[in-house]
């Protein structure tokens, strides 16, 4: 398997001429397909002060209805196909996703291009909604993890929409009702065919859906919005933060560096992701050490996520005893070092290798589990061809490679480190 | 031991080892041993592995070996590439047929299951915890009572020999179900029957499963801790399970009602989506944990027993007893009402193709063809479209009047201000509704009978504990 394209599947790739693109994947499981629409809009597009939460809110407002299908007609026709449906929003895509059989596929495309088009919501369903999101945000404010994303990313971001997390800070959700107007807005800039692609994946005729796409997406106007964000500037001095928590919590700890954005040309980010599963994985000698020697530790993960921009390495640690913080806080710290001063052993390195293609390859079982991990890479490059390139870089990665990176990436003054316990312990 | 096999020529290999034991046959004061045996095995090291050695193997296939503990069934779960399937097996074998049982590996997947309960389902996730709560007040006294991992003292007072005695008794080659499926090589089923047929015949008998008790009157309990919004859920118990001649249009009602994470149901369309209640509201007649991860439920959830329930997901503190009493008078026009024919057509549309969704993986397949034998039923798909096909409008409401009810409820809520809570409910004090925004006439009309729908509960019927009380 390892000289083979990891994404194997042979897929079509078209462009219509308003920007909208289509990603058709025949795959080998019938009657079903899958429908992902990418929009390469999330809260990174949040440029405006006191707009966070608004691409996610406004995830929302997709579900309240055209003048063809109010919501009550849409919620209909998606119940009589049996469709498994749903959407989420994050820092760089919002992505609406349904799942059928595929006698349905065309009534449901024909649907869901009438609302990206025709999209019209009553300022009472625009209100009510903003509700449900602050319910959303209620039912999500129990998780101490929830809470640190939400805090490292106000501390370790001054300039960039990073800052703030996908739901955004409370005190924008709670004025939401009031940005009706800029409701419109929103969906006139980013709902445009150039920020969309179309994935289709399942039992289907690539010929047949570009066709299908061109009838009720082809008239669809292309627009003229281009979003910024801010750019971030280097970081100074390292930060720190610490979350009083009111319940019992085992106290939990973020060490996080910045680092570059997504890429598959450079391969900075590419050893960043083999360096936080050799340093912080199940099978990593620090895991070994915290989690099954020492038991200090209970959870140990690293993630260098995809981005758009320049965004974060994370460790996280959750600790069994609030003394024992400090340990494992110079543990990660020093496993960070120690990949800047002694080159990793190739076979290491190589187990690495192997993990992401093996793991990548048993991912990738349905319809939905194809569609659900081309909208990701879609959103970053809008082309499945970016997980081969990605695949490439991989195997580029060297030890020495992986010296030089983590030596740039992991420096004090790009550090943000926040803590949170119960009570005031730190 | 039964073998269900699914073999097709692509290069992943499906296993799904389930024993048909779990947390209902805890011996008494062991509550948990199940659970922790099946981590141990999971979890843990085989004889001549550690869990070090075995983590470091796997790490390259990409693989982990899943484990899940229900009532009356303990599944292990594992995906692997064929390039690696010779490997993989050697060690999965070891792990379920010669485990370890080393002390440190005990110590530390204790220390899990107690933080699983203690800071997780206690401390961070309020909806789970009510949800759980919820089976252990209808299941007073039953064996399904306890939570599956026990309780943190129980879990702290357990011994290694209890585990090992469990696993001699309880892992018996006698309740097995293999289900194996992809591209796995001739003689693989064959290999696996041998290996298997070295455990033991299951030797005692098993504890008796008999009905939930029944419930002579609302409860509610409530459970009190520091949060932004009160998280409810509520249920009684049903004798409607697979195989059971009411199950489909059991299903198709509580799909209609609140069909899980979708917003066609009546719940999320009248308190959601007219009022802003919160994010989702929905019915279920089977087991679901972990709704709020994901889409779809998970199979080998397999019951004797299961309840209905309603989901409320989290309300703002000053919206949640009309909450409760919107939850209570939709549940009142439903089991009065019944379907209307629009409803009924749709819910059966909706059914009869989703069905065919929840098996998208290999994986997913086995795991109902293993619920199909348990219950006794043919294949899920083939078996809930052909009750539906069959069923009218009527035939689903009669089910409903005679399964469904509104009164005789246990409700769990946990959140901030539970003996205002309680002192409103007992005063029937009125729970007006405002709104950010104007609502259509028939809304506020049907406000002003729900802001006053008393909650028939006698005084000391409602409970109030400190969330600390959950699963000590």
């Amino acid at each position: 398997m390892a000289d083979a394209k990891i994404f194997a599947y042979d897929y079509d790739q078209h462009d219509y001429p308003n920007g909208l693109r289509l990603i058709t994947v025949p795959a080998p499981y019938p009657q079903v397909v899958s429908l992902y629409i990418v929009v390469q809009a999330g809260s990174r597009n949040e440029v405006e002060e006191g707009r966070s939460g608004f691409a996610h809110f406004f995830e929302h407002m997709m579900f309240r209805g055209t003048p063809a299908f109010p919501p009550e007609r849409y919620e209909a026709v998606l119940q009589e196909t049996g469709a498994s449906s749903n959407a989420y929003t994050d820092d760089d895509r919002t992505v609406y996703h349904t799942t059928l059989t595929k006698e349905d596929f065309e009534t449901l495309l024909a649907m869901e291009a009438d609302r990206f088009q025709h999209l019209d919501y009553p300022l009472e369903g625009f209100q009510t909604e903003a509700l449900a999101v602050l319910g959303e945000y209620n039912k999500d404010s129990t998780e101490p993890i929830n809470k640190l994303m939400e805090v490292l990313r106000d501390t370790a971001f001054d300039a960039h929409t990073y800052k703030h997390t996908t739901m955004g800070f409370l005190r924008d959700i709670e004025r939401m009702p009031q940005m009706y107007d800029y409701s419109r807005t929103f969906f006139d800039r980013f709902y445009r065919p150039e920020y969309t692609t179309l994935i289709v994946a399942g039992d289907v005729d690539p010929a047949e859906v570009r066709a299908q796409v061109e009838r009720h997406w082809g008239a669809w106007q292309r627009g003229s919005y281009i979003c910024a964000p801010a750019v971030e500037p280097a970081q100074s001095s390292p930060r720190e933060a610490h979350i009083p928590w009111p319940t019992h919590t085992l106290p939990y700890l973020l060490v996080a560096h910045h680092s570059p954005a997504y890429s598959d040309e450079i391969t900075d980010g590419a050893a960043l992701d083999i360096i936080s599963f050799l340093g912080f994985s199940e099978s990593s000698p620090l895991y070994e050490k915290l989690v099954i020697e020492d038991q200090s530790v209970d959870l140990l993960w690293a993630s260098n996520a995809d981005h758009v921009d320049p965004y974060l390495f994370t460790v996280m640690a959750r600790v069994k005893e609030d003394p024992m913080v400090p340990d494992v806080r110079e543990s990660i710290l020093a496993t960070l070092r120690g990949f800047a001063e002694t080159p990793v052993d190739d076979s290491l390195l190589a187990n690495v290798k192997s993990h992401l293609r093996y793991r990548f390859a048993l991912s990738l079982d349905n319809s939905e589990a194809i569609a659900s991990t081309l909208a990701h890479y879609v959103s970053l490059r809008r082309t499945p061809e970016t997980i081969n390139r990605l695949f490439y870089l991989y195997e580029q990665v060297t030890p020495q490679l992986l010296q030089t990176v983590a030596a740039r990436f992991f420096q004090p003054n790009g550090r943000t480190i926040v803590t949170l316990a119960n009570g005031d312990a730190k | 031991m039964k073998f269900i096999t699914l073999p097709d020529t692509t290069p992943l290999i499906s296993l799904r080892v389930v024993f048909q034991t779990g947390a209902s046959q805890d011996p008494p004061n062991q509550g948990g041993v199940a659970w922790m045996t099946a981590m141990m095995l999971a979890g843990g090291g085989s004889r001549t592995l550690t869990y070090k050695q075995i983590l470091d193997a796997f790490f390259p296939m990409g693989l982990s070996v899943g484990c899940q503990v229900d009532k009356e069934l303990i599944t292990f779960t594992a995906e692997v590439h064929a390039d690696h399937l010779e490997e993989f097996y050697e060690i999965f074998r070891g792990m379920l047929l010669d485990p370890g049982w080393r002390a440190d590996d005990f110590a530390r997947l204790t220390d899990d299951a107690v933080n699983m309960l203690e800071v997780e389902l206690r401390g961070q996730n309020d909806e789970e915890l009510a949800k759980e709560i919820l089976y252990q007040r209808i299941y007073q006294g039953h064996p399904y009572e306890r939570h599956d991992a026990g309780t943190v003292s129980s879990l702290q007072a357990l011994a290694l020999d209890q585990l090992k005695a469990f696993y001699l008794a309880e892992f018996a080659s006698s309740n097995l179900i293999i289900a194996i499926g992809g591209g796995y090589p001739d003689g693989f089923e064959q290999r696996l029957r041998k290996d298997f047929s070295a455990l033991p015949l299951r030797a005692r008998a098993g504890v008796e499963i008999p009905p939930a008790p029944p419930v002579a009157e609302t409860e509610l309990y409530l459970l009190e801790k520091p949060a932004r919004g009160v998280a409810i859920s509520l249920g009684f118990p049903i004798e409607v399970r697979r195989g059971h001649p009411d199950y489909p249009a059991l299903l198709l009602a509580t799909s209609a009602l609140g069909q899980h994470r979708m917003s066609s149901g009546r719940l999320f369309t009248r308190m959601r989506q007219y009022r802003g209640l919160n994010y989702g509201d929905y019915a279920y007649i089977e087991y679901f944990p972990g709704g709020m991860y994901t889409l779809q439920p998970s199979p080998n959830h397999a019951r004797a027993n299961d309840i209905f329930q309603l989901w409320i997901r989290p309300v703002d503190r000053e919206q949640s007893l009309f909450a409760l009493r919107l939850a209570l008078h939709e549940l009142e026009s439903f089991v009065t009402g019944g379907l209307s024919q629009d409803e009924f057509q749709r819910a059966r549309s909706f059914l009869s193709k989703y069905v065919n969704l929840l098996l998208k993986t290999k994986s997913e397949e086995l795991g109902y063809a293993v619920d199909s034998a348990y219950y006794g039923i043919p294949a899920y798909p083939d078996y809930v479209r052909a009750g539906l096909s069959q069923l009218t409008l009527e035939e689903v409401n009669a089910a409903i009047r005679r399964h469904l009810r509104y009164d005789r409820l246990r409700i769990v809520a946990v959140g901030e201000g539970m003996q205002d809570f309680k002192d409103a409910i007992l005063e029937n004090r009125v729970s007006s509704m405002t709104y950010n925004s104007p609502k259509p006439e028939e809304i506020l009309e049907e406000d002003k009978v729900v802001e006053r729908r008393p909650i028939l509960v006698l005084p000391g019927s409602i409970v109030i504990a400190g969330a600390d009380a959950a699963f000590a």
